[in-house]
């Protein structure tokens, strides 16, 4: 899968080894690296930080569990993303996403005046970033929950082709065309945001 | 420099390779193609562009900050979740033992479930931070602590029969 990475032992898979052999300081380490764009990850995958944050949970209680099963046979962001997108495509297939939706909107406007705020831009400046983020949000929200993870994955966590395959356990040709239609669906909606603001 | 319209991606079926190039996933001697290709072809101009502006349309979307006790709450979970299966793992064989009616052994068996009690006692808390020095310091106190649970489980077994009897 990812040879570099098998061959040398990466820092985080030193770590997971330590907390294989029972060692809870190298899992606090871990989860410090790590915490934040798995977050991250899952917010923008279910558009709800609440949830996002109570998956994230589910993500490294079950790190920690399969801690005695653990071998670095790829790069641990890999191994960590597999178990994130899986817990968020779960959730979304059992439908627990829909229940989320209607609490949403109030959510992420909350979201976004804490955000605008720390920067006091105008008034005017504040709604295009408005209708802005919103746009973006409902971009990525109405691509199907795979393409979206794919989508995520490789913008925000800047993963790798044969990354996000290990992650979604597809191959790396799946995944090339998966973004493709992904960002194909985002430049239609998208596109005409060149220039504003 | 001419293109010829088999070099171009979005006209040979292979525009997934400009979206490689947009996000910097190409080996060197492809990007140099691609961009020989870029200087000729507007259309893949136009197209690289368009991708860009999608990122950075997505670069708006900040994410929320992390609650607080995000990992107070991770731990405590663990914690609760994982005593009761270590206890049990290292109770499990002192179970099995008692159940069987194998009758002590007295040096050797209390010796090797003493041995497993300390042992059981010293990772109770895979949380609980604490220098290594007062662990072994604890030691004899476990030690003491396993020992009484031994005569615990030797008063257990003398009231309870073991199952195999008490089924028949
Ligand atoms: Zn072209």
């Amino acid at each position: 899968m990812d040879m570099m990475a098998v061959a040398t032992i990466e820092h985080d898979a030193e770590l997971m080894l330590r907390v294989r052999e029972g060692d809870s300081q190298s899992f606090a380490l871990l989860l410090a690296k790590h915490r934040t764009p798995v977050i991250h990850f899952l917010y923008r995958m279910i558009q709800n930080q609440a949830v996002a944050e109570e998956l994230a949970q589910e993500v490294f209680l079950r790190v920690y569990r399969s801690r005695a099963s653990y071998e670095p046979t790829a790069k641990f962001t890999t191994w960590l993303f597999r178990i994130a997108s899986h817990v968020a495509l779960n959730h979304i297939r059992d439908g627990k996403h829909e229940r989320n939706q209607e609490s949403l909107d109030q959510e992420s406007d909350e979201g976004m005046s804490r955000q605008v705020a720390s920067e006091a831009p105008t008034v005017e400046q504040m709604m295009v970033r408005e209708a802005k983020f919103e746009e973006i949000r409902r971009a990525i929200q109405l691509l199907p929950a795979k393409q979206r993870a794919a989508v995520l994955m490789h913008k925000y966590q800047e993963m790798e082709y044969a990354q996000i395959a290990a992650a979604l356990e597809s191959s790396e040709s799946a995944v090339k065309s998966l973004l493709f239609r992904a960002y194909e669906t985002l430049r239609a909606k998208l596109a005409h945001m060149a220039g504003r603001e | 420099m001419n293109a010829k319209n088999n070099q171009c991606p979005m006209q040979n079926g292979n525009a997934e390779i400009l979206l490689s190039y947009c996000a910097r996933s190409l080996e060197a001697e492809q990007v140099a193609q691609i961009e020989q290709h870029l200087t000729a072809c507007a259309e893949c101009r136009a197209w690289a562009a368009e991708q860009q502006t999608v990122w950075a349309a997505m670069d708006a979307w900040e994410a929320e900050p992390v609650s607080a006790d995000f990992d107070a709450a991770l731990f405590a979970r663990i914690a609760s979740t994982e005593q009761p299966s270590v206890w049990q793992r290292w109770t499990e064989p002192v179970r099995q033992f008692l159940q069987g009616g194998l009758g002590w052994r007295p040096v050797l068996s209390a010796g090797a479930l003493a041995l497993t009690l300390v042992v059981a006692l010293s990772i109770e808390n895979p949380f609980r931070t604490e220098p290594v020095g007062q662990t072994v310091k604890l030691e004899a106190q476990e030690i003491e602590q396993a020992e009484r649970a031994l005569e615990d489980l030797e008063m257990l077994r003398q009231l309870e029969p073991p199952e195999e009897e008490t089924s028949l």
